[in-house]
């Protein structure tokens, strides 16, 4: 294994439990990240971007059905199957065991997004757009992803390196931050004490198609009947 | 001048009117495929009609379907000069020079499709002011290399036999073509020396195609099959695409062959005995592609496995099941009538099956990849696709574009080997 | 000087050679001139070759090479890989091959510009106008052999014997 290995380890809990499907964490990560807002043309040929969406499963037959919401987002896998297949080395293991993507040296082969089984990753079909005055409120932190890159979740880097570097305590992504029930909860995984560490303990934590041996830094807490 | 180098080089005297009208539309289509990819490079990958899920498509199933024509040529021509197959004679320029066309074209998808085309190069490995070199890993960096090797290869493997040929038209041709043919003939004199470092080299070059050949399909069924993705991840793809690129390369060029012999005036040297035996090749092929794609599905359909069975769903029985009977029937059902049935088979018959199998070559790598991406495992991803103009467009001009080069090969070529068509006569040995 | 000896049979090639070696000509004194391969019996004029050797040679160092190549850039820029070598033999072994016969075809046809003669012409010998069909003989020979190799031509059945 090359490279430093960084004393943090990046992960988050999610609580189905207390997910209510209500999509907060899907506008906060729009404003945070700067994502281009489709037009409806687009975004009904799928081309819509959200680096975290609220997927939705039904049970049972009507009229007893049961929603069960998932907010999906990229889980940064420590075996990301994403990563082995980029040409460029555009997406690779940062030192905190982040999954990034780096925009610039992505030459748009998309077999990144082929070959992820949570189809979390958002190709750049087009120079991004933003209806007004929606483009007066871009995040300075966050870059403008041109046309032909391919795009993710990114655990909210740019807060995390402005916690790293300013010493803030409190550090949240934004869909953490912006979630009223409560139900994501982020922090570092080398850290014994901390509350994403003892929820990825817990014995409802599971991990998203675990199967697939792509060993997620993402812990879904499983409902209860 | 004998009868063999009359009829031969006829071909290369003049410009029929009839050319030009086949020549100048074909090119008119290429320019419109140039002109759509144009247009895509200035508005972005996004006019064509891919979209999350389906991140490959149209552009994909070209890449796969013009490599696999390409292992007309070297497949045959190297299978057939390594078993020492006379008949293969009048066959192997023509089957070699679809190769390095059809790579030619191939290799351009993998460009086209990009997302940021005009930074392609960023796959070469050279110091560059990024710092970084390229990932070998990947399986397109597999492919880069891959491809590469083939095309100089096939080139060389097209170039070395031609030089005889080109020696002999600098002795008759004038003008400009005097001149090129003198700089491709390399100052062949014909000695002895000579003739034996060729056939050596030929016979190397032969078996080494032949290993190149191989591994090209197989490294391009790899891009698939190395991901995780449903359908996709099968230890069967290499030789499926292998045995699938031998069988549209033989379609190829039996309907080169074909069109060869109609318009140039070959009917004495291209027999019903090359198509007769190519057509039996085809059959082969037929069989041993029904076989695979029976233990693929097969298999797949037993393990009921079920992301697996959403794909193969989609594939038998859903959205895709138009093209993938349609597949079946051009792939297998029609060549083995026409061609199984000896009574039926004939090169016009041969011709309507290379059609078929050529249309059913591409509907299989449609096949293969759209139904797997448009079903991932999440099913809350799932999505559908349906092709642009401007897919359709360059899809079309690559198809004219192999015309058009192949026609202008054909015009400064001879298109059988006359050195090879008429050696002395071997001696027993002493 | 040259001479040369024009054949339209190759058993009469064939028998010229083999006298003229009788006469002490060596295999690179005589040269055969044709529009197609004549192919004559092992023994008659031999070229050995080492095409095979070079190739083999080649594909195996371009091999190495790659694999040097390979292991040296990735340890050059050393990515943090989560868990994976920076080199991986197994995962890389493709781009070994392909290079591998990309030496060895760039060698054979190097190897057979070479050993054809086509790109160490130094000084030009000149080269008999033949027509198809013919076989031509062209004998290197000093002055005082003259006569022994045109007599030798003509009469292995040589249809015309000529200074070149």
């Amino acid at each position: 294994m090359g490279g430093k290995v960084s004393e943090h380890r990046w992960g988050m809990a999610i609580d189905l439990d207390r997910c209510t499907g209500c999509q907060a964490c899907v506008a906060a990560c729009h404003a945070e990240n700067n994502l281009p807002v489709s037009n409806p043309e687009q975004a009904a040929l799928g081309r819509a971007v959200h680096w975290i969406r609220v997927d939705r499963y039904y049970e049972g037959e009507f009229p007893n059905i049961r929603v069960k919401h998932r907010p999906v987002l990229c889980q940064q896998c420590d075996e990301a199957p994403c990563e082995p297949v980029c040409p460029v080395y555009a997406t690779y293991k940062n030192p905190e065991g982040l999954n990034v993507q780096v925009y610039n040296r992505c030459v748009g082969t998309r077999y990144c997004a082929n070959n992820c089984p949570y189809s979390v990753r958002f190709f750049n079909w087009f120079d991004p757009e933003w209806p007004e005055p929606l483009q007066l409120q871009h995040n300075p932190d966050v870059s403008i992803r041109e046309s032909g890159v391919m795009e993710k979740c990114t655990f909210c880097i740019q807060r995390i390196k402005r916690a790293e570097e300013e010493g803030a305590n409190n550090l949240q992504p934004a869909c953490v931050q912006s979630c009223p029930a409560e139900a994501m909860v982020f922090g570092d995984l080398n850290d014994p004490e901390s509350k994403v560490s003892q929820l990825a303990e817990n014995s409802r934590a599971t991990q998203f198609l675990e199967e697939l041996g792509t060993k997620p830094k993402v812990f879904y807490l499983e409902r209860v009947k | 001048m004998d009868d063999v180098r009359r009829d031969l080089w006829r071909p290369l005297q003049g410009t029929s009117w009839r050319y030009l009208a086949v020549l100048l539309p074909l090119s008119m289509v290429t320019l419109w495929g140039l002109i759509a990819w144009g247009y895509q490079l200035d508005r972005g990958i996004g006019v064509a009609n891919i979209r999350r899920p389906v991140f490959w498509a149209f552009y994909l199933v070209d890449f796969v379907f013009w490599i696999g024509i390409s292992h007309a040529g070297t497949l045959i021509s190297a299978i057939l000069r390594l078993t020492e197959a006379e008949w293969r004679k009048p066959v192997t320029r023509a089957a070699e020079a679809i190769t390095v066309f059809a790579l030619m074209i191939g290799g351009m998808f993998p460009i086209i499709h990009l997302g940021r085309a005009w930074i392609f190069y960023w796959l070469i490995p050279y110091p560059n002011t990024r710092l970084l070199w390229p990932n070998f890993r990947s399986p397109l960096m597999w492919d880069l290399c891959a491809i590469s090797t083939y095309l100089i290869g096939s080139s060389i493997f097209l170039f070395l036999p031609l030089i005889p040929d080109v020696a002999q038209l600098a002795r008759h041709a004038k003008g400009w073509r005097r001149w090129v043919y003198r700089k491709l003939a390399l100052g062949w004199t014909g000695s002895d020396r000579e003739w034996h470092a060729l056939e050596r080299a030929m016979k190397l070059m032969a078996g080494i195609i032949l290993a190149v050949a191989v591994s090209v399909h197989t490294v391009v069924a790899w891009d698939f099959s190395m991901a995780i993705a449903p359908m996709w991840h099968s230890t069967i793809f290499g030789p499926y695409f292998v045995v699938g690129a031998i069988f549209s390369g033989i379609a190829a060029l039996i309907l080169a062959m074909a069109v060869i012999r109609r318009t140039m005036h070959l009917e004495q040297y291209l027999t019903p005995h090359h198509f007769n035996n190519l057509a039996k090749l085809l059959l082969l092929m037929s069989l041993l592609w029904v076989y695979f794609t029976v233990s693929e599905n097969l298999t797949v359909w037993y393990g009921n496995e079920p992301k697996e069975m959403m794909v193969f769903g989609a594939r038998t029985r859903g959205t895709f099941a138009p093209y993938f009977w349609t597949m079946v029937v051009c792939n297998f059902f029609i060549p083995f009538v026409l061609l199984g049935i000896r009574k039926l088979r004939s090169i016009q018959t041969a011709i309507i099956s290379s059609v078929t199998v050529l249309i059913g070559m591409w509907l299989e790598r449609f096949i293969i990849i759209v139904p797997t991406l448009s079903r991932p495992r999440l099913a809350a991803a799932w999505g559908s696709y349906s092709p642009s103009w401007v897919e359709i467009s360059i899809t079309v001009a690559t198809f004219a574009t192999m015309v058009v080069l192949y026609l202008m090969f054909a015009k400064l070529f001879p298109i059988i080997s006359i050195w090879e068509f008429k050696p002395h006569d071997r001696v027993p040995e002493r | 000087m040259y001479l040369k000896g024009e054949f339209r049979e190759k058993e009469a090639a064939a028998r010229a050679i083999l006298d003229l070696k009788a006469q002490g000509f060596g295999p690179d004194a005589l040269d055969v001139f044709s529009n197609e391969p004549v192919e004559f019996a092992a023994g008659i004029l031999d070229r050995p070759s080492r095409m095979s050797l070079v190739v083999v040679a080649s594909a195996l160092t371009f091999c190495l090479l790659t694999i040097l190549f390979v292991r040296f850039t990735q340890y050059n820029y050393p990515l943090v890989t989560g868990g994976m070598p920076l080199f991986s033999f197994w995962s890389t072994g493709v781009v070994f091959y392909e290079l591998a016969m990309l030496g060895a075809i760039l060698s054979s046809f190097i190897w057979f510009l070479w050993e054809s003669g086509l790109i160490r012409r130094k000084n030009p010998a000149p080269v008999p106008n033949v027509e198809p069909g013919v076989i031509c003989l062209r004998v290197h020979c000093t002055g005082e052999q003259e006569e022994i190799v045109s007599q030798q031509l003509a009469e292995a059945g040589a249809i015309e014997v000529a200074k070149l």
